[in-house]
């Protein structure tokens, strides 16, 4: 469990880092100021953190910017399209979120707590004693009850393929990385040399193959299922991840190891106990991409799903349209709803996603 | 006595019970591979089957025909090459060529050079270069630009800047698209419009997405914001990874930024980035989405990249046989420079294999 840990340790340093910054910006501000006064610090070298810094952010928000844009168009109260929007203004008039709560829909408590597992379907089925309220009421912000968007089934689509994702993949690439890394066996390296080659294709790979995968998901009965979509992601994220781990696992000192084998640990218990908290790291990055490949494929999905089977990325294209037609606001509130959880992971995640991709210093 | 241990030996090494014992942690990476051959490998073979065949949904997903009794065929045949002739060649030269009439396609080529070539194909295929070689080249530069901005040290806050720069990475492909298509919308109000009208640069709205070029353009751009995140990550590690010391004593020898950047940082961060260079391109060689969510490769079928273009015949004209034709071409190209790379720049010692 220390990758978890681990995992909520750093991300809450960082929020306290963000909460703080107000606080040690002022400190910094103070300390400048002094610097100058007393002439310790030269004006040209404040001058130039100021004008290198002001520099960067300018950068940073132009490239965010059209997130930035859509953001401002989802908490505009104007329902209206691409056409009816008067111009674009940095701050919109009369913020409002009634179009996410349009996104999430009416929540109420539940008439019965029903407990389901994969595969296995229903579990318990326990009646709540109670008369099912309103959690979220739409009416209470302006949205009638019955306009809700199809959000949460997209997303309950979404989960379960990422479930079987994650899982079938996670249990081939750690063992496949670790004996890439540690045990040498015949065709090693062209293995590790094949997948490397697949390491961009990938994604590629699985469109120019979609002909075939079509016709063979029909032959079989494969077409609208979501389990064998999951499997498929997870089988064409194995030669990218399973390389990115292997190449994370190398700059564990292989001397951990040793001495756990001089101690007399059986092998499981060093994959257990010195392999897998060394290379949380590793670990943590081949998850997300590896997730993110169940969660966020368009291309297939909405080859193969019906409507009532779709994801997220084929609801949030649903919901697009010619621009004089499609309710914008809507859109881009369904679309961030989707795509904000994903900027925080890849947020907090940078400096773990950093070390993971750094192959320049896996030499260890 | 030597030679008959020698014997003992090559037979013991020989032995079927021993390679497999030394080789037993090969289980561990077995499962992996299988499961990617499967899903991957498995439609490969058969995508090639269906290349060589007239494959439409109206004869494959009938009838029970198996290829020596193993690949399902339904009720299409196998029509040997012709799907690759037709799609390299104009219809009045494949037909000559199928008729073993080659002097008819000699003649063909020196009235008229360009009526032998089939047209949709060489020109999906020549776009797809000039996509492969414009995005990457702003891809490249525009990831340095911002690793070098990014990592300078003056920057205060660095880690959050690059926190907040990567976060496209992890936005879901479609969203980025369809917002950049709106962003290049025809309308007035497409963002990219406003801004040109805003400025003063245009005066009337700007028709992005039904000017071949200027679409093309919009798929550039897209292309780069979508890939810059992979870019600036590979350039910051590079870069932390710059020697502090060389830096100082060429500064200290009174080099200027640009010496430095030239003689020192350059070829310090020239291998990872050249190997995160490769790998864009493949990813921009196999760009589906911008084109497809754009115009659908308009207009009128112009900027259709190769994927586009076999998903295109496939899937709206139901030509399976011909889409499958199409996209193990494009696979074969991608396939060749992925090879060229990965040998010309020792890309597997770049992977932590010196």
């Amino acid at each position: 469990m220390s990758l978890a840990t681990g995992i909520v340790r750093s991300v809450y340093e960082d929020l306290r880092g963000i909460v703080l910054a107000p606080y040690t910006l002022a400190k910094e501000f103070r300390y400048t100021y002094h610097g100058l006064q007393e002439g310790k610090i030269p004006p040209k070298y404040v001058a130039w953190t100021w004008l290198s810094t002001i520099g960067a952010v300018a950068v940073a928000a132009l490239l965010m910017f059209p997130i930035y844009w859509v953001f401002t168009t989802a908490i505009s109260g104007s329902g209206g399209s691409l056409y009816s929007t008067g111009g674009f203004e940095l701050i919109p008039p009369n913020p409002t979120i009634k179009n996410f709560v349009w996104v999430i829909g009416p929540i109420t408590t539940p008439e019965n707590i029903v407990i389901n597992a994969p595969l296995l379907g229903e579990l318990f089925r326990i009646p709540v004693p109670m008369e099912p309220t309103y959690i979220l009421d739409p009416a209470q912000f302006g949205v009638p009850r019955s306009a809700r968007s199809n959000f949460l089934a997209y997303a309950e689509n979404s989960a379960y393929v990422s479930f079987w994702t994650v899982i079938i993949a996670m249990s081939v690439i750690i063992p496949g990385a670790y004996g890439m890394s540690r045990r040498d066996f015949i065709g090693r390296k062209k293995l590790l040399y094949l997948y490397i080659l697949l390491t961009q294709v990938g994604g590629g790979l699985g469109i120019a193959i979609l002909i075939a995968l079509y016709t063979i998901f029909q032959n079989i009965g494969w077409l609208n299922e979501l389990l064998p979509l999951g499997i498929y992601y997870g089988a064409g994220a194995v030669p990218f991840n399973t390389w990115l781990l292997k190449t994370y696992m190398d700059g564990i000192p292989i001397s951990y190891e040793e001495a756990a084998i001089v101690d007399g640990a059986p092998s499981w218990r060093i994959v257990y106990e010195v392999i897998i908290p060394l290379s949380k790291a590793g670990l943590a990055t081949v998850f997300v991409f590896v997730f993110l490949a169940g969660w966020t494929d368009f291309v297939i999905a909405q080859l193969m799903l019906e409507d009532t089977n779709w994801t997220l990325p084929v609801g949030l294209y649903s919901y697009s349209g010619r621009p004089s037609e499609m309710n914008w606001a809507h859109f881009s509130a369904f679309a961030l709803a989707f795509a904000v959880p994903l900027m925080l992971v890849y947020f907090f995640a940078q400096r773990y996603i950093e070390s993971g991709l750094s192959f320049g210093g896996m030499e260890g | 006595m030597s030679t008959v241990s020698d014997v003992a030996q090559r037979f013991k090494e020989s032995d079927l019970a021993s390679v497999l014992e030394e080789n037993s942690s090969a289980a561990l990476v077995l499962p992996g591979l299988l499961l990617w051959s499967m899903f991957m490998l498995l439609p490969m073979m058969y995508i090639f089957v269906l290349s060589l065949t007239n494959a439409r949904p109206a004869n494959i997903f009938v009838g029970n025909n198996r290829l020596l009794g193993l690949v399902p065929l339904g009720e299409a045949d196998i029509i040997g090459l012709e799907n690759y002739i037709e799609l390299l060649f104009s219809i009045d030269a494949a037909n000559s060529i199928q008729n073993g009439a080659y002097g008819a396609v000699f003649d063909l080529f020196l009235s008229d050079p360009i009526a032998v070539f089939n047209y949709p194909f060489w020109n999906s295929f020549l776009v797809t270069w000039a996509f492969v070689i414009v995005s990457v080249t702003g891809k490249v530069l525009l990831g340095i630009a911002i690793a070098m901005i990014m990592t300078g040290n003056r920057v205060r806050g660095k880690r959050y800047l690059r926190g907040i720069i990567i976060m496209p990475m992890g936005v879901p492909v479609i969203f980025s698209i369809l917002i950049w298509r709106f962003v290049f919308s025809n309308a007035r109000f497409g963002l990219m419009n406003q801004f040109l009208i805003g400025i003063g640069a245009v005066d009337e709205a700007v028709p992005w997405l039904t000017d071949r070029w200027l679409a093309f353009s919009g798929y550039v751009v897209t292309e780069m914001w979508l890939a810059y995140p992979f870019m600036v990550l590979i350039t910051v590690s590079a870069l932390q990874n710059v020697n502090g010391d060389l830096l100082d004593a060429a500064e200290v020898d009174g080099a200027g930024f640009f010496s430095r950047m030239r003689h020192v940082i350059l070829p310090s961060i020239k291998r990872p980035v050249m190997f995160g260079t490769i790998l864009t391109s493949a990813a921009s060689f196999q760009q589906f989405l911008i084109p497809w969510v754009f115009n659908s490769g308009g207009p009128s079928r112009e900027n259709e990249l190769l994927l586009v273009y076999a998903y295109r015949e496939a899937f709206a004209f139901s030509a399976y046989g011909k889409g499958a034709a199409i996209s193990l071409t494009a696979l074969f190209f991608i396939g060749m420079f992925m090879w060229v790379a990965v040998k010309r720049g020792n890309l597997a010692e770049e992977a932590g294999e010196s």
